[in-house]
């Protein structure tokens, strides 16, 4: 049988990023896969080493659009551990909270695009319309839609006041009942099941060789969430992992779905335990020098900050290794064997973000 | 800083990581740092299950060449073709090679992440 080369991407209409997938197919059969990354590459691990590192805040921010507080979060944990800051506790509250409303706009955000990606046009408007008043939220608190700057070396720099709470308590109650109502779609529909049951599998043993981080290392049955470390809330929160067991395309998409519900419910737990209290905790000088570690859970995986301080107000390395950059090796795993329909789908099981992956 | 960190020389570091495969660790990422006289390659796992992380650390010349570890985790393929890309790590037998161009485009600087780049040098004289 004579063998093609497709380029996959990149741009094609699964990726709201460029990056391509050169497939090797056997008549429909894909047989290989080699990406191609380079199309996004922004330099900002460089960027950081030659800023200020209370400004490195902002650059971190724009590393991704979907999970930009969380970034800010996850660089301001890190930079704080090199003194180390014991940062206030509402503080640590307020960070769960932004944390966990990107996570339920992102996930959101991916059910419809996992929706439109099979043609389901009527699902995919439903789980954004949801989106739009989880967005409403985080331009309320946060004070914008998509790039949100919440996090502050030693602390946060928005609160949410007693108004504010009372209104979103309201709103997510709305969001969670509005998202279990497409739960029905999601399990019942004919078109999901033949979709994404049993396509792109990949086994419990395959997923942790293969690093891979987040839904996907989830949903074949590796109970791993940066979430169950002793950071932020969480631990208050008897935050648990969302794990399913099947690994195919199917179960990535039902831990998104039952996360979405979850972070909901840590949203509404927080608020309602959330402490009085500084917003921030005061520090003098640089950071100090020594290299730490930070591991935060973003909507698409594990996500890991590395800092090395030299007492400066220079940092000497700032490394982001984001989960898109620890699931795409899965892809080498997940395609051969699937055939041309299927690939747009399985593609989007590990949620690709780009602009995350080359910095 | 770094949580269970372990220094081992380059020839071992084969062998070391299949060690962490054997135990069904999970590769996280590896870092490079450098130096100015040598480089500096952290490699980080998970110890599934679980959240605890290990660490292994080898230094080399500018010169040596780094075996790569994509024969025990191929995941690590993105990771070892972006440090020889931005550093110039000189690593042998990569699952997939780029050869160089797997992030940077024609006409970017080469090796963007040395220390003694010419952005770095430009801030310093400011």
């Amino acid at each position: 049988m004579p063998r093609t080369i497709v380029p996959f991407g990149p741009q094609h209409p699964v990726f709201p990023e460029p990056i391509q997938l050169k497939i090797t197919y056997e008549d429909e059969k894909v047989v290989d896969v080699v990406p191609a990354l380079g199309y996004g590459h922004r330099g900002i691990e460089k960027a950081c080493e030659l800023n200020d590192f209370q400004k490195n805040i902002y650059l971190c921010e724009r590393i991704c659009g979907i999970c930009s507080s969380i970034h800010g979060i996850a660089y301001c944990e890190a930079v704080e551990r090199l003194w180390p800051l014991e940062i206030p506790q509402r503080a640590k509250y307020l960070r769960t909270i932004f944390s966990e409303m990107s996570r339920v706009h992102s996930h959101l955000l991916w059910l419809g695009l996992f929706a439109d990606a099979f043609g389901f046009e009527s699902l995919f408007m439903q789980f954004w319309r949801i989106r739009e008043r989880v967005l409403d939220m985080i331009e309320m608190t946060a004070g914008h839609r998509v790039t949100q700057s919440v996090s502050v070396i030693g602390g946060v720099r928005r609160d949410i006041s007693a108004e504010q709470k009372s209104r979103m308590l309201d709103t997510f109650k709305t969001v969670k009942a509005e998202t279990e109502r497409l739960t029905s779609v999601l399990r019942k529909d004919y078109t999901v099941k033949a979709r994404t049951v049993g396509v792109g599998v990949i086994t419990t043993e395959q997923a942790v060789l293969f690093g891979c981080v987040g839904p996907v290392l989830r949903g074949s049955g590796v109970a791993e969430d940066a979430r169950m470390q002793d950071i932020m809330a969480y631990k208050d929160l008897e935050f648990e992992p969302i794990v399913e067991q099947d690994g195919d395309s199917w179960a990535r998409c039902l831990v998104r779905f039952r996360e979405c519900l979850q972070a909901i419910d840590l949203i509404v737990k927080a608020l309602n335990k959330l402490p009085e209290g500084e917003l921030a905790v005061k520090f003098k000088g640089n950071p100090p020098a020594g290299e730490v570690s930070f591991r935060h859970e973003q909507p698409r995986g594990e996500m890991f900050y590395y800092v090395k301080g030299n007492g400066t107000k220079n940092l000497d390395r700032v490394r982001v290794r984001t989960p898109t950059y620890s699931n795409i090796p899965s892809l080498l795993l997940m395609l051969p064997g699937s055939s041309l329909p299927d690939v747009p789908i399985i593609v989007h099981t590990i949620d690709p973000c780009i602009s995350c992956t080359e910095r | 800083m770094l949580d269970n960190m372990k220094e081992i020389d380059k020839s071992d570091l084969v062998s070391e990581v299949k060690k962490y495969a054997e135990k069904k660790a999970r590769f996280v990422v590896a870092v490079c740092n450098d130096l100015l006289d040598r480089f500096e390659i952290t490699y980080f796992f998970n110890d599934t299950p679980g959240m605890n992380m290990s660490t292994l650390r080898t230094t080399i010349g500018k010169e040596e060449v780094l075996p790569s570890i994509t024969g025990v985790y191929l995941t690590a393929l993105l990771n070892e073709n972006e440090i020889k890309e931005l550093f110039g790590v000189k690593i042998n037998d990569i699952a997939i090679d780029f050869g160089g161009h797997m992030l940077l485009a024609g006409d970017s600087p080469t090796l963007p992440m040395l220390k003694a780049s010419p952005e770095t040098a430009m801030k310093g004289s400011e």
